[in-house]
């Protein structure tokens, strides 16, 4: 394993590797990981976490500039300190990496702030596979990185190509990021957490999707019954318990006030939440209908990373999660398919998170199917035959971690799987990244 | 250079004899519109219009299996819409102009190249909806300005610039092959720009659009937007006297004079953080003045007050949803122009814009911008945070008096506009002059001042602008910039490996 400590040592390590043909993987999280993006056994691994310095917070002008081992537990105490939060995943692990997050596509808790599916990725600083530094948008030039006036936060370019998005979803087999711009946005001066429940999907992915498109709440996603169970119990008695009390379906939404009259923003925009939820015969409550008292310690929760010894899905020991993209339009009617197609797993043990993205536009969903580690394996050919068919319904699958996943989102399109080729020749000619992921 | 026979016999075959001419007066209107910019021109060999993506494709391929170069142009505004040599065929995309769909429950909508903003914005507007619609005026092909040019546009302070909102898209690669990006590539319709692995969008629009360089994009996704504002507006009189009134209670315009660039910074970045208004700019105060106006004479009588009164305006349209949270705006508003000593214009400049709401949709009055010598040209046209652009912007006198003094542009050394987005977390700067464009020594200067302007940037390591498409320029800049000209030409070579593709770079 390779542990540089600076981009000049990353450098130095992906030129040795590709002078003697030597494959590297990325590694930036601290363990456990959940998926197989940075699991390779013909290559060496290169650990980020060394490299894991806060190089800059301002305030000002919103922004974080972090290494790719600086974790959510490392970034959110310490923007918090400034009276900023990140745009981060619900209730991320603390040891995950915050780079990581943003490379891997992870859908983020407050939605609104999200314009594009990249964000709230900025630039980056990537060592390509011939060796060679690049870095990415307005951090690009014309000075040195030392010497440059701006901020280096336009996440575009540089020029006609948006580079970055090739780094995006590519599983480190594009490039080495050392380091990352992200937004960071002003922590609300208050805000209300709420609970809106139902049995029927449909109406809250409808609600979710017009809330957002107005901007209306920060925090916005639906949990199960398991998941919202799995999330917020304090320890494995409660859990059931709060499965039990739990709505079939429960969208979570925030609703803020910043520094200026918070009380009159979220008192206005609390209104325009009760006017879409009529909408849809559905009304808000800030605590669960059966769990009197609970809306708080939720609100509590959310607001920072998981921090628990056992993360939150690895509580019932092993996990396999199927993770697609849908746009609202066909966001129910896929969920309700996977949860047929995954009738033979334990209801108990389905959770489902369903996060909208991009204003509204997208919708993260995401499958947990606990088990044991002895049922794992049998777990996985059930998730694989779920996603063979849920692919053939249309589903988006733009995070594929198994090679059978790999094989079908890329087989079918086979001019573009080709296209991915000539640029994946282009930035790691060598083949060095992560060699057989994706279609590489 | 002309085209063989045959291969116009081949190409006639795919379009059809009404839609593919070489015919010397044909061919002459459809060269370049701005002859003082200084590129080289050339007449195209032919101009043929497809109707299709097949029939892009099957274009491509016959000038592919003959060596012949291809540029694809719409609404031709752009210089790099024309030939730059001999032997290139001009693909005017005019007739593929078919809203395809709008789709309001996943908010896209899906057009063809050809589709321009006067068509486009309609549609939306009377459902509630609105696209991130390029200040460019009504004729502008929307399909273009989100992949291929700037796009930007008033309303990116509380949105975002084109480039952010494009989705999938199905296009045609320099080799004529059909490739569909995102979603489309597994099947999975129109919503997502990217699809499994890196993403092949990064390669078809960064900062700017590649200008057909990487191929010709033939249908677009593009992400819609509520409406800000009321879905009805009054329109009386004709144009160039119009007047757009919105029909709304909720929404407001005001026009504050900064005492200083600092102020303007901060009370862009202040309302940013509260998340009030729908639009903020720091605008240009001449071409203020100019659309103000309709003749030469009355720009000239309304100058010198624009230049005393509002040498620094901010321009902030509110547009939210009730009466009541207008309220609210309004009030953090003037406290937060207060805090930064803004002062509210005189009530007959702001009422301008109060009856020119079209300002913040499609501009109609653009072309006003050209009356003061015709020639008129922005440069700069960066981002980044938005205070790294008010410094930028700070630093415009050091360079612009010698020209402004020598008669080379005309003078308005503060005519730059700060166009932030997403609520403050990025800004864009663009410096706009005009000059006598009919004058050639005129011309000299401008290119020195284009270059003192950016010596400027560098010495101070200002990111003001950013390389473009793989031309002069990118060239000259790119070793500053990571060596991003290398990067774009091993792209070039990989995707466009006979370089036909509007290869505007002489090798």
């Amino acid at each position: 394993m390779f542990l540089p400590q600076n981009t000049q040592e990353v450098c130095d390590i992906v030129r040795q590797a590709a002078s003697q043909g030597k494959a590297l993987v990325p590694c930036s999280s601290k363990e456990p990981h959940l998926h197989e993006g940075s699991f390779n056994p013909s290559a060496e691994i290169i650990s980020f976490e060394k490299m894991n310095q806060i190089l800059k917070i301002s305030r000002h002008d919103r922004y974080a500039r972090v290494e790719a081992g600086v974790t959510f537990g490392d970034l959110l105490p310490a923007l918090a300190d400034q009276g900023l939060r990140a745009t981060h995943p619900f209730l991320p692990r603390a040891g995950k990496s915050v780079v990581a997050s943003m490379l891997e596509r992870e859908a983020v808790l407050v939605p609104k702030y999200q314009y594009d599916y990249t964000d709230p990725l900025l630039t980056t600083e990537v060592v390509y596979g011939t060796g060679e530094l690049f870095r990415t948008g307005s951090a690009a030039g014309p000075a040195p990185y030392e010497e440059s006036a701006a901020d280096m936060v336009n996440p575009w370019g540089p020029g006609s190509v948006d580079f970055a998005r090739f780094l995006c979803g590519a599983q480190g087999t594009m490039g080495l990021v050392t380091w990352a711009t992200l937004k960071a946005e002003v922590a609300p001066a208050d805000s209300v957490l709420t609970f809106i429940e139902s049995d029927d999907l449909a109406s809250l992915v409808h609600l979710a999707s017009k809330l957002l498109f107005h901007r209306i709440p920060d925090d916005c996603l639906i949990l199960n019954n398991v998941n919202f169970a799995a999330a917020f119990a304090k320890d494995p008695s409660e859990e059931e318990t709060l499965r039990t009390k739990a709505a079939p379906w429960t969208l979570l939404c925030r609703i803020s006030g910043y520094a200026r009259s918070p009380e009159e923003r979220i008192k206005i925009y609390t209104g325009y939440l009760r006017d879409e939820c009529a909408k849809e015969g559905l009304t808000f409550l800030y605590s669960p209908r059966n769990l009197d008292g609970f809306g708080s310690r939720a609100d509590q929760r959310i607001k920072d990373c998981d921090r628990n010894e056992v993360y939150w899905k690895l509580r019932r020991g092993a996990l396999r999660d199927i993770l697609f993209l849908a746009p609202p339009s066909k966001t129910a009617e896929l969920t309700a398919a996977l949860s047929e197609l995954l009738a033979a797993h334990p209801a108990e043990d389905l959770g489902l998170t369903l996060q909208p993205q991009v204003q509204g536009r997208a919708f993260r969903v995401e499958a947990d199917l606990y088990c044991t580690e002895e049922a794992k394996e049998k777990t996985c050919l059930l998730a694989d035959a779920a996603e063979a068919a849920l692919f053939a319904h249309g589903a988006l699958f733009d995070r594929p971690y198994t090679t059978a996943l790999s094989q079908l989102v890329f087989g079918a399109d086979p001019i573009a799987a080709a296209a991915q080729k000539k640029l994946k020749d282009v930035f790691d000619p060598q083949g060095i990244f992560n060699p057989g992921k994706l279609c590489f | 250079m002309s085209l063989s026979r045959d291969i116009y016999t081949q190409l006639e075959a795919i379009v059809g004899a009404e839609n593919i001419s070489d015919k010397e007066y044909i061919l002459a209107g459809n060269r370049n519109r701005t002859p003082e910019y200084p590129f080289e021109y050339h007449t195209a060999d032919a101009i043929i219009m497809p109707a299709s993506t097949e029939q892009v494709r099957d274009i491509i391929l016959i000038c592919n299996q003959n060596d012949i170069c291809f540029v694809t142009t719409v609404s031709g505004a752009s210089a790099d819409a024309y030939p730059n040599r001999g032997g290139t065929l001009l693909i005017d995309l005019k007739r593929m102009n078919q809203i395809i769909e709008i789709n309001t429950e996943d908010c896209y909508a899906v057009i063809e190249p050809g589709v321009r903003h006067v068509q486009l914005y309609p549609e939306l507007r009377q459902q509630g909806f609105s696209y991130a619609i390029a200040a460019v005026g009504p004729g502008g092909s929307v399909l273009s300005n989100f992949t291929s040019t700037a796009g930007e546009n008033h309303n990116m302070y509380g949105a975002s610039r084109a480039n952010r909102y494009l989705l999938g898209m199905e296009y045609v690669t320099p080799e004529g092959e059909i490739l569909r990006t995102g979603s489309l590539q597994t099947g999975s319709g129109w919503f997502c720009p990217d699809g499994p692995g890196p993403s092949i969008r990064g390669l078809l629009r960064g900062f700017y659009g590649n200008h057909g360089q990487m191929g010709v994009i033939t249908k677009a996704a593009i992400a819609i937007l509520p409406c800000r504002g009321p879905r009805d507006f009054t329109l009386e009189g004709h144009t160039p006297n119009h007047k757009v009134y919105q029909n709304s209670d909720s929404t407001q315009v005001y026009l504050f004079n900064c005492p200083d660039l600092d102020a303007a910074c901060e009370a862009i970045l202040r309302m940013g953080e509260v998340e009030i208004a729908a639009s903020v700019t720091k605008f240009f105060y001449l071409t203020l003045a100019v659309m103000m106006t309709d003749s030469a004479n009355a720009f000239h009588e309304l100058w010198p007050r624009i230049r005393r009164e509002l040498p620094i305006p901010l321009v902030v349209y509110l547009a939210p949803e009730s009466t009541e949270e207008l309220a609210y705006e309004e009030k953090l508003l003037f406290e937060i122009a207060e805090e930064t000593g803004l002062v509210r214009a005189a009530s007959d400049l702001e009422n301008w814009f109060r009856c020119h709401m079209d300002f913040f949709m499609v501009v109609g009055m653009l072309q006003r911008v050209l009356r003061l010598g015709g020639g008129w040209m922005p440069i700069k046209l960066g981002a980044d945070s938005v205070t790294h652009m008010f410094e930028v912007g700070k630093s415009v006198p050091e360079f612009i008096y010698k020209y402004t003094e020598n008669g080379t542009i005309f003078d308005a050394p503060d005519n730059f506009q700060i166009a932030p987005m997403e609520y403050g977390h990025f800004a864009y700067i663009e410096l706009l002059f005009m000059y006598d464009r009919t004058n050639p020594e005129v011309g000299k200067g401008v290119a020195e001042f284009r270059q003192a302007s950016r010596d400027t940037d560098i010495a101070h390591h200002f990111h003001a602008e950013t390389p473009g498409c793989l031309n002069a320029v990118t060239q000259q800049l790119g070793p500053l910039y990571m060596n991003y000209h290398l990067w774009l030409r091993k792209l070039r070579e990989a995707f466009d490996p006979r370089n036909l593709a509007n290869p505007i770079l002489k090798e």
